[in-house]
């Protein structure tokens, strides 16, 4: 009886038992597979089932299915699997003769990191941003660690933007000869560390200016007044001054002037009259000669002020058929200090009449005095010549 | 006749009056006299220009591991944010006392060049006389508002370079961080201008 008992607490114990691991390991695969394996592509990746010493047979499955990669099961149940490509990524599960699951592992396959190749940008002297492209594509999810400092001194962090691949640092000691970085890659596989060495001063290329306006001046057919402000990444302080080059073209033309400027505005005084203007600017740093202009503004169109309103027929030509100019026409001019050229012009005329005015009656007046004077003399010699005869002619 | 002697002399006294405000108007923008601080970082442009020149044409153009010069003004401390919050009298005794400094490593620098007969001593002999003058502008300045003088500690030198190599290298290192030196310092006394004036008019 007890036997007779026993045989089935037995058989309903073992049925609840391999009831609850099926429904416990459905659970498993049904969630995320908590065991990841990595590989390296093109190399030979073993799988174990699980840890513990299992009795074979053991079945294996790639994503539930029995279509396996070209493999092998070694005596001890671990799946090989041979010259691994991209294909035998996926949950991989190993079951018992009876059907039971007994593990489940993830297999990601991709290389070790490489070196990375870096750049670095630093459009003002209190922010450097690094930013990473891989040589060798892992197609694993990396970690990554960034240092930096200049020579002398202790790293500190670089910020690190995974999504990126960039880091950022805040408040370098700018005025140092090197500055290095170092970034650590690490994979599933292996890790990385590259080291590159800049120089600051070198690097620093502001953003280019802002809000770039081109406004024609009234009464003026060739003057346009070109403004900007510093880029907004670049700190307004006295410490940061900027220079600006303004270029400058009539639509159509292939040749550029340029002028510079010191301030956040300049004039334009050559422009072609009732011409529509091609208008960019460019910012580098006033002290450091070392340093990057910036990359040009937007280009930004305008037409000088025109007396009249009907358009131009000559507007109306083709940009690439642009009928003046067949000489490179680029010239350098500060614009601080410009005379305007038509009142100045007529000024210094007005001005050197005035001054030949004055001259020619300076001369004439001393010419004028000498010859008085010269009289006079002559005159008083007379006299004293008359008065010596008077005298003479006196007995004594 | 007299009176029309005169009156000739009245008249050329007044036309020669009459030239003034023609001769005057002559230059259209009035001239503004540098003010001392001007005077100190224009001379450090100066300085800069020469340092840029040497680089040039008596140093390598690579960027080497510093290692020779180990007194040389710490430069790790100062961030563009110092910049902004610099106090007139301790930023011109340090700026006083770190172109001390570089006064004499170029001193040497120019001794050791002189004995392997190299190309720039001329130029280095140019540089240290900027050198100096700036001192001595600096100096000045500093006088003016009170600013305490700090004896620099004296510098620990490289004792001997066989090599003409040796003199290259220490030579482009010894301009690459006089060439940042002179960056900040410019910057330093742009920035400590409108703190002069302040002073002044107290």
């Amino acid at each position: 009886m007890p036997g007779f008992l026993s045989g089935p607490v037995c058989l309903t114990v073992v049925c609840f038992l391999s009831w609850s691991l099926r429904s416990s390991c459905a659970q498993i695969l049904a969630d995320e597979v908590s065991d990841v394996q990595y590989g390296r592509l093109g190399s030979n990746v073993t799988l174990a089932c699980g840890k513990s010493k299992i009795r074979i047979p053991v079945v294996w499955r790639l994503n539930q299915s029995s279509a396996l990669p070209w493999h092998k099961v070694t005596s001890d149940g671990a799946l090989l699997l041979l010259n691994v490509s991209h294909s035998a990524q996926g949950n991989y599960s190993c079951y018992d003769s009876d059907g039971f699951l007994l593990h489940v592992v993830k297999l990601m396959l991709g290389h070790p990191p490489g070196l990375l190749s870096i750049s670095c940008q630093v459009p003002n002297h209190t922010h450097v941003r690094c930013s990473w492209v891989e040589s060798v594509k892992t197609f694993l999810p990396s970690m990554y660690n960034a240092s930096f400092r200049g020579n002398g001194q202790e790293w500190t962090p670089c910020i690190v933007d995974v999504i990126h691949r960039h880091c950022d640092v805040h408040q370098p000691a700018f005025w140092l000869t090197i500055h290095t970085l170092r970034i650590t890659q690490t994979n599933g596989l292996n890790s990385e560390t590259t080291f590159a060495q800049f120089s600051l001063h070198k690097l620093l290329k502001p953003d280019p200016p802002e809000s770039l306006s081109v406004q024609e001046i009234a009464g003026y057919p060739k003057r346009l007044n070109v403004s900007w402000n510093f880029p907004s990444s670049w700190p307004i302080h006295d410490a940061f001054p900027l220079k600006f080059q303004i270029r400058y073209k009539p639509q159509g033309s292939v040749y550029w002037s340029e002028i510079s400027s010191e301030v956040s505005s300049a004039t334009i005084y050559d422009a072609l009259a009732g011409h529509l203007h091609q208008v960019q600017v460019r910012a580098r740093d006033e002290v450091n000669i070392d340093s990057q202009w910036s990359e040009w503004s937007a280009l930004l169109l305008a037409r000088p002020w025109s007396a009249y309103t009907t358009p131009d027929p000559e507007e109306d030509l083709p940009n690439n058929v642009f009928p003046f100019s067949s000489k490179p026409e680029t010239f350098t001019t500060k614009p601080h200090n410009v005379v305007p050229e038509d009142e100045g012009n007529l000024g210094l005329v007005i001005l050197l009449v005035l001054f030949s005015v004055v001259i020619l009656t300076t001369v004439l007046s001393l010419i004028f005095v000498v010859w008085v004077r010269q009289k006079q003399r002559d005159h008083v010699t007379k006299q004293e010549l008359a008065s010596m005869v008077k005298m003479k002619s006196m007995p004594i | 006749m007299k009176l029309l002697l005169d009156s000739s002399s009245s008249l050329l006294f007044s036309l020669l009056l009459a030239q003034l405000p023609v001769f005057t108007s002559g230059s259209p923008v009035p001239q503004r006299r540098p003010t001392d601080m001007d005077k100190l970082s224009n001379q450090t442009k100066n300085l800069m220009k020469l340092t840029q020149e040497l680089l040039r044409d008596h140093a390598f153009d690579s960027d080497v591991e510093p290692h020779r010069f180990r007194s040389l003004p710490e430069m790790s401390n100062r961030s563009a944010n110092d910049l902004n919050n610099l106090e007139l009298k301790p930023t011109l005794s340090q700026l006083h006392t770190d172109l001390k400094l570089y006064e004499h490593h170029f001193e040497w620098l120019n001794k050791v060049s002189k004995k392997h007969h190299h190309p720039a001593v001329p130029k280095l002999v140019e540089m240290i006389r900027e050198i100096k003058s700036l001192i001595n502008l600096l100096h000045r300045q500093m006088l003016k508002v009170e600013a305490p003088r700090v004896t620099p500690a004296t510098p620990s030198l490289p004792p001997h370079l066989p090599y003409h190599f040796d003199v290259l290298q220490s030579s482009h290192e010894l301009l690459q961080h006089f060439k940042l030196f002179c960056d900040w310092a410019y910057r330093a006394f742009i920035s400590l201008k409108p703190k002069v004036t302040v002073t002044a008019v107290q």
